[in-house]
């Protein structure tokens, strides 16, 4: 009995040393990997195609630490007020210990689903929560997790949309307007933007689309011509422009 | 005669006591350090001080007990009541291996579950141990004490 008190004694003692010392080292670990340039990230690039809007990060770790790093994930939340607008994550490769990789972390969101969850965000700028959160594991033993929560402005792409100086040429059965809006937002507004007259019977009476490529800060201002059916034309019509299958602007006009 | 063992045994416990006591105070002024070096990096998570002398005096109390009892089966129950009071410690002090701290804007949470795994073994390890050693303690006969006792003294 006495050897195997003794054997229990000795294990329980190689347990704690190990338990101790394991923390300590992967501290140490963490420590190598933040010194220096171990850590980089390069500038991120922004692009807004087929209305999704991504985000492109080139990084590179070099893990000079003494354990593996896996289970790396950065996840995006951004919020307005309490409405969760659009929630990305991206996993990294596991990074093995004295060993660099490169990796490019990319976000891509759908700005449809995005408005759809707030219409308003289209046409007016706005406070936003932004969650980032960094998870790795180390030694597939320790995880961490770092979350900070940062305020961003959001700037509106067609922020001050306004449809004005509706004129109706009787003869010609044509529709003029201008349209005018701020791009706001911080990248450029590509894609057509899609304008229909609808009578009060809720018929499409005219259509017509206007290619925009707004700058970011840029104005636009556009006189929009659009050809009526005039047999079908009321008193009132709706001009309803469409940018990305989301509704912008409905207007009721008497012209 | 018997006001004689009396006097003796009073003396000895008197002694017992101040050992305890001695070695107590040792393990206080290195608990005194521990607790001046971790503070520094971990004052900031939730209840430190709180924790941190529960620990202590938790530990302490079994020190002190534990030398009080040397040489009687009650060392080796107590030994197994402070590896549960570590596992119930250890599991409630590090919120079931998940700590947070709040820096302003950021959240920083560590989790570490297995080796909180590895430190409630290592306990039930000590338990198993203590257990051992009370039915040892208790299965010895005067004799073999005796016999242990001549053996240490190289009289055998």
């Amino acid at each position: 009995m006495r050897l195997t008190i003794r054997a229990i004694g000795f294990t329980v003692t190689l347990l704690w040393i190990i338990t101790l010392t394991l923390p300590v080292s992967v501290a140490l670990s963490l420590l190598k990997l933040a010194e220096g340039k171990n850590l980089g990230i390069q500038e991120p690039m922004f692009t807004f195609t087929n209305g999704n809007l991504s985000l492109t990060m080139p990084l590179y770790i070099n893990n000079t630490g003494f354990y593996d790093i896996s289970e790396a994930n950065v996840q995006v939340k951004i919020c307005k007020a309490n409405i969760v607008l659009a929630e990305v994550s991206e996993t990294l490769p596991d990074i093995p210990a004295g060993q660099m990789v490169e990796a490019n972390c990319s976000f891509t969101a759908s700005l449809e689903e995005i408005f759809q969850k707030d219409r308003t965000l289209l046409t007016e700028d706005a406070d936003l929560n932004v969650n980032a959160s960094l998870h790795f594991r180390v030694a597939h033993l320790m995880a961490f997790n770092i979350a900070s929560v940062s305020a961003t402005q959001w700037g509106a792409p067609f922020h001050n949309l306004t449809v004005y100086g509706e004129t109706y040429n009787e003869t010609s059965h044509v529709l003029s307007f201008y349209v005018s809006f701020n791009n706001h937002a911080s990248f450029f507004v590509d894609g057509p933007l899609a304008v229909s007259i609808i009578n009060l019977d809720n018929e499409i009476v005219g259509a017509s689309s206007l290619n925009l490529n707004v700058q970011p800060g840029e104005a636009f201002l556009e006189l929009v011509e659009v050809a009526v059916n005039p047999q079908k034309m009321t008193s009132s019509v709706f001009i309803r422009l469409s940018f990305a299958n989301l509704e912008i602007l409905g207007r009721l006009v008497q012209p | 005669m018997n006001e004689l063992q009396h006097g003796f045994n009073r003396r000895r416990f008197a002694l017992r006591v101040a050992r305890a006591f001695l070695i107590t105070a040792g393990y206080a002024v290195f608990w005194l350090i521990v607790w001046f070096l971790t503070s520094m990096f971990l004052a900031r998570f939730p209840n430190f001080n709180r924790l941190f002398s529960v620990l202590a005096g938790g530990l302490l109390f079994f020190t002190f007990a534990m030398t009080l009892t040397e040489g009687t089966i009650y060392k080796h129950i107590l030994a197994m009541v402070r590896a549960f009071f570590l596992i119930v410690y250890l599991t409630y002090a590090t919120n079931g291996g998940t700590l947070t701290i709040n820096l302003e804007n950021l959240t920083f949470t560590v989790e570490f579950v297995p080796l909180l795994a590895l430190m409630v073994v290592i306990n039930l390890l000590e338990v198993a141990r203590g257990l051992l050693q009370a039915i040892d303690f208790a299965a010895k006969s005067p004799k073999d004490e005796v016999t242990q006792n001549l053996e240490i003294q190289g009289a055998v």
